[in-house]
């Protein structure tokens, strides 16, 4: 049983109404950056798809969406990468394992992992955007047979801002996977790449005719990350991306999220490339 | 179809025998020029003869502001408020808030079902009135004519003493049985026109606005335009909300709540961080047009805007919806259209 069983099905959904989930763990990633391990209510499954949100509360304080960071085949719990930006987050980072926030969804249209099975798969993400891409990361990790060669480009501020980097070796351990990281502001004792996310692309080894690659970064990432795709020859129709808006309520009403006349929460916020190309205010 | 004569003599009589049977809710004058739906507590207060309310029958159905649930912060637990159907008599209806309801109809029962709108829609019944248009009704121009009797129980058409009623469906039967009437003969009276037009057929208008994404008529109106959201606050068929909490000043009680919000106010797209990705106004004048005759009727096939008139008669910087779509339709038909 996932969560969504767990509500009213009948004609009109109570649609706002949280489930009350534990804080099992909490891990400090960076300086701003916590990973919540979450248990919903009698330890059942989520139901996500690498890609999707959920939108978590605390009473009093409020309610915000966020990326599910694990992937689906690691059952019994999922993580939240949460970066503190304002109020519910700041909150959020004093909260310890055993504490309980609302959880609703999961919501939106994650990575169509299908579209993406038997092919070679590449993770272009910048800064925060490494943990959506995580729960994609994870699941090829795990069902690693069914995917071609993973390729993970990571780009982040600085060599302290970068997130996961215990697990980044990890991933580079993993069959038919490497992981290419660098930072724009390196620190002395960086001895990576140096420069934007962009720069790793030209050098990769690609097979263009079977590949699926899926972007996630700040805004300003997609256009930049979008003109070198394409100067390797990345076909559009190969390429996914996560975009970022402010889902209020996750169930395509609140008008928060609309990009023209796509609701993320509903048709996102992982779009097939070609579907978006010609919306207006969709990527900067 | 019944169809009876409702002299202007008895109409106080037939406001209170709707309110032996429910709870009436009618237009008011408040102010000098200004109405307001209420509910009816002085049957002669009842005004049907007004050109738009303030507000349109929405605020019944999506209150401006609506507990989501409430929260008790010593145990973390939360209850959620049970929605009352809103079953009272909607007297004096215009065609196109009828028609804005059932947009709102849509737009809470098709995708994701809400509970909540869907509760407090269940057991209104309606009776409608017909309208004269004045400077900013362009309803006719968006398929609604002053006469349209959609989604009503009762139909009222003004004659210069009294009224044609027609009684249109089996709940509106009860509803005036019980009071006599004498039957009506003849037709409908006609409608009375519109003085305000879009000028191009409706089937045509979302191909056409589909092109306008870099007209110069966004920037034009963002020149006036204070983002204030008032075109949102008082639109028939704008749905969008906002959610916050509210703590009591014990600080262990509180409830969540939900209230109307506008995507021509700044903040409504931001993102965390601060990026706002319509920071411009003529980027929110164009997605809030846009979703009136656009986004929403790609969907759907039919425009969201319902030709009210009541962002324009309510904006403070005078921008006008139609004469923005007249603007695009003039320039995409290449005929000569006065500037906004």
């Amino acid at each position: 049983m996932n969560l969504q069983q767990l509500k009213d099905t009948g004609e009109g959904q109570d649609l706002y109404l949280p489930v009350m989930a534990e804080i099992t763990g909490v891990r400090k990633l960076t300086a701003l950056e916590n990973l919540y391990t979450v248990r919903l209510p009698g330890g059942v499954d989520l139901g996500h798809q690498p890609g999707q949100f959920v939108e978590v509360s605390i009473f009093g304080v409020g309610e915000a969406p966020f990326s599910i960071s694990s992937s689906p085949t690691r059952p019994g719990m999922f993580e939240l990468g949460i970066r503190r930006v304002g109020m519910l987050t700041d909150v959020l980072a004093g909260y310890t394992a055993g504490q309980r926030i609302g959880v609703r969804g999961p919501f939106g249209h994650g990575i169509d992992v299908e579209r993406f099975r038997g092919r070679d798969v590449l993770i272009v993400a910048g800064g925060i955007g490494l943990v959506p891409m995580r729960s994609m990361i994870q699941y090829v990790i795990d069902r690693r047979d069914a995917f071609g060669r993973l390729i993970v480009c990571y780009g982040s501020r600085s060599d302290r801002e970068l997130l996961f980097t215990d697990e980044l070796e990890q991933w580079r351990r993993a069959p038919r996977t490497e992981v290419h990281v660098t930072v724009d502001h390196p620190g002395d004792t960086w001895k990576g790449n140096v420069g934007v996310i962009t720069t790793l692309i030209p050098g990769l080894d690609l097979d263009l005719q079977n590949l699926a690659c899926c972007v996630c970064g700040p805004p300003v990432m997609y256009r930049f990350a979008l003109l070198a795709l394409r100067s390797r020859g990345v076909k559009e129709r190969d390429i996914w991306m996560s975009l970022e808006r402010r889902m209020k309520c996750g169930v395509g009403k609140c008008g928060h999220c609309q990009i023209n006349g796509s609701y993320v929460c509903q048709d996102g916020p992982v779009y097939h490339y070609p579907d978006i190309k010609g919306l207006q205010e969709a990527l900067e | 179809m019944v169809r009876f004569f409702l002299e202007h003599e008895r109409l106080v009589e037939f406001v209170e025998h709707l309110q032996r049977q429910r709870r009436v809710i009618a237009p008011h004058r408040r102010g000098e020029r200004s109405f307001v739906f209420q509910e009816v507590e002085d049957p002669a207060a009842v005004v049907l003869d007004y050109p738009r309310t303030l507000q349109s029958i929405r605020k019944f159905f999506l209150p401006p502001r609506e507990e989501l649930l409430a929260f008790d912060l010593t145990d973390q637990s939360f209850e959620a408020p049970e929605p009352e159907p809103i079953d009272a008599v909607f007297l004096g209806v215009h065609s196109y808030d009828m028609a804005a309801l059932a947009r709102l109809d849509h737009s809470f029962s098709t995708g994701n079902p809400e509970r909540n709108y869907l509760a407090r829609r269940q057991g209104a019944l309606f009776v409608g009135v017909t309208f004269e248009p004045d400077a900013w009704h362009f309803s006719g121009s968006v398929g609604i004519e002053p006469d349209d009797t959609d989604g009503c129980d009762v139909f009222l058409a003004r004659l210069l003493d009294g009224y044609v009623l027609d009684v249109l469906t089996e709940a509106g039967r009860r509803l005036v049985e019980g009071f006599e009437l004498p039957p009506y003969e003849g037709p409908r009276p006609p409608a009375h026109p519109f003085h305000q037009h879009i000028y191009v057929p409706q089937s045509r208008l979302s191909g056409i606005m589909g092109h306008s994404f870099e007209h110069p008529v966004w920037a034009e109106a963002a020149q006036g335009c204070v983002g204030c959201g008032t075109c949102n606050l008082v639109c028939p068929t704008c749905y969008c909300f906002d959610v916050a909490e509210n703590v009591d000043i014990t600080a262990t009680k509180g409830y969540r709540e939900r209230s109307w919000d506008g995507c021509t106010l700044r903040r409504f797209s931001e993102v965390a961080g601060g990026e706002v990705f319509r920071e411009h106004l003529a980027a929110r004048q164009r997605h809030r047009v846009l979703r009136k005759f656009k986004y929403i009727s790609d969907a759907t096939g039919m425009p969201w805007c319902v030709g009210c008139g009541r962002c324009t008669s309510a904006c403070p910087a005078g921008i006008s919806i139609a004469a923005i779509v007249n603007r695009i339709v003039g320039d995409a038909e290449r005929v000569p259209v006065a500037p906004i």
